[in-house]
């Protein structure tokens, strides 16, 4: 098995201009009764390989929103979203699955880990249902446990993981289907300062040593701090950028 | 693929086993009655025969078997509705992750398939060692019926085995199609 790190740089280096995520003037409305709530307006934003590209805002801001639609579990109210080249409008729901399942990976505020199964076997779960060899399976969990520094926790089951511990399991999980992607809802929300710290390290790490792009959303200046780029988010709108659109130095 | 989701349904179900234990009990009381009732109804019909009302009461015998037999299948239902429930943020991590339905839905008809099919197993073996014992003791008037004991035992199962399937497919099939993101925000 090629390691961890090749291959997901030679994944990312076969089409270097092609950015990963391209949105393009994407509103999100919800009807409330008669009401009508602009959850996302006209919201533009282009994210290139190996950035570590963060949202950044208040509870509401839409920064939630953002992200799933991103990650196709929510479909726009107007707007293109382009996720690595592909129209995500054109796709139906399974090519959707389809997509996110060769290109995206997630890892959630609540890092939902599957109570019932091992640190390893909620690694390898993306996967499970796919008929791959069970041994090479276990191997790249296993490898990917040992990048966030839980080799050693294998076997245990979430209640006996903290918290921190937990969502670094996650951030395993997100990285087994070798996405392009990985979309980090409020990563830090959850952790303490110390631990949250660890866990942003390790997602810029993702960017700078196996090309991954993260977009995360969050409202914790540490993930900011870390971010090659910054998209400050305000009732549904971006309002302002900084940073610069290209992947950190290694 | 659904191979796979069969695999993952018996290792969450060895890990669950202990969701298990409440609807395989509700599942083998159900198969212990009709069992019961069923062995036993050829010699309370030739009972009943012989004080000249034998119709009616194979009526009533054949009336509370049928009560019996749907009280198990409300108790499969509850079971399949309840596994949903706990397991709800699960089919959003599998539906975030790509996964596609029809494993998951293999998956999650495991537990409840396994459920009926152990309590009825269990029932019914209970019940029929159960009626052979009491006979031997003394304990029971008339011995079990061999007959409707085997008919017993097989409807238990197959009606077990039917009922689960039924009752849990679709509210699987549902709950596997409902949006990852809504899955994902719910408590379960």
């Amino acid at each position: 098995m090629t390691s961890l790190t090749e291959a997901a740089q030679n994944d990312a280096a076969a089409s270097p201009a092609e950015p990963v995520v391209r949105a393009k003037h994407v509103w999100k409305l919800h009807k409330l009764g008669d009401e009508v709530v602009k959850a996302l307006v006209d919201a533009t934003l282009t994210v290139q390989p190996g950035e570590f590209a963060c949202l950044m805002g208040p509870s509401g801001s839409g920064k939630s929103t953002l992200l799933n639609i991103i990650g196709g579990l929510d479909r726009p109210t107007k707007g293109t979203v382009f996720i690595d080249g592909r129209d995500t409008a054109a796709l139906s729901e399974s090519q959707f699955a389809a997509l996110r399942h060769d290109t995206v990976g997630f890892i959630f505020q609540s890092y939902n880990l599957i109570p019932f199964l091992s640190a390893v076997e909620n690694v390898e779960l993306p996967l499970m249902f796919e008929p791959v060899d069970r041994a090479a399976l276990r191997q790249r969990a296993m490898d990917l446990l040992e990048l966030v520094g839980l080799a050693h926790r294998a076997s245990h089951q979430p209640a006996k993981l903290s918290g921190g511990e937990q969502q670094r399991t996650a951030i395993a999980r997100s990285l087994i289907g070798q996405p392009r992607l990985v979309l980090a809802d409020e990563p830090t929300a959850n952790l303490d300062q110390r631990t949250g710290a660890v866990v942003v390290r390790l997602l810029r790490d993702l960017c700078s040593s196996m090309g991954v792009t993260v977009v995360a959303s969050t409202h914790d200046p540490l993930v900011a701090e870390e971010a090659s780029r910054v998209l400050r988010m305000q009732d549904g709108r971006i309002v302002s950028t900084t940073g610069q659109p290209h992947p950190p130095e290694a | 693929m659904i191979t796979r989701g069969l695999s993952y349904g018996l290792l969450s179900a060895r890990r669950r086993a202990r969701d298990l234990i409440l609807p395989v009990i509700t599942t083998a009381t159900g198969a212990f009655l009709l069992v019961q009732v069923l062995s036993l109804a050829g010699s309370v019909r030739r009972q009943a025969a012989s004080l000249g009302n034998g119709a009616e009461v194979y009526r009533a015998v054949l009336l509370i078997s049928v009560v019996v037999l749907l009280v198990g299948v409300v108790e499969v239902a509850v079971c399949a509705t309840r596994t949903i429930s706990q397991r709800t943020r699960e089919i959003g991590v599998l539906g975030a992750a790509g996964v596609r339905r029809a494993p998951v839905v293999a998956a999650l008809l495991v537990e409840p398939v396994l459920a009926a099919l152990a309590g009825a197993v269990t029932g019914s073996v209970i019940a029929v060692v159960g009626g052979v014992a009491a006979s031997a003791a003394g304990l029971s008037s008339s011995a079990p019926d061999a007959a409707g004991a085997a008919a017993g035992v097989i409807l238990a199962i197959a009606v077990s085995l039917i009922a689960s399937l039924l009752t849990s497919a679709l509210p699987t099939w549902r709950a596997a199609s409902v949006p990852p993101i809504r899955s994902l925000s719910s408590g379960g």
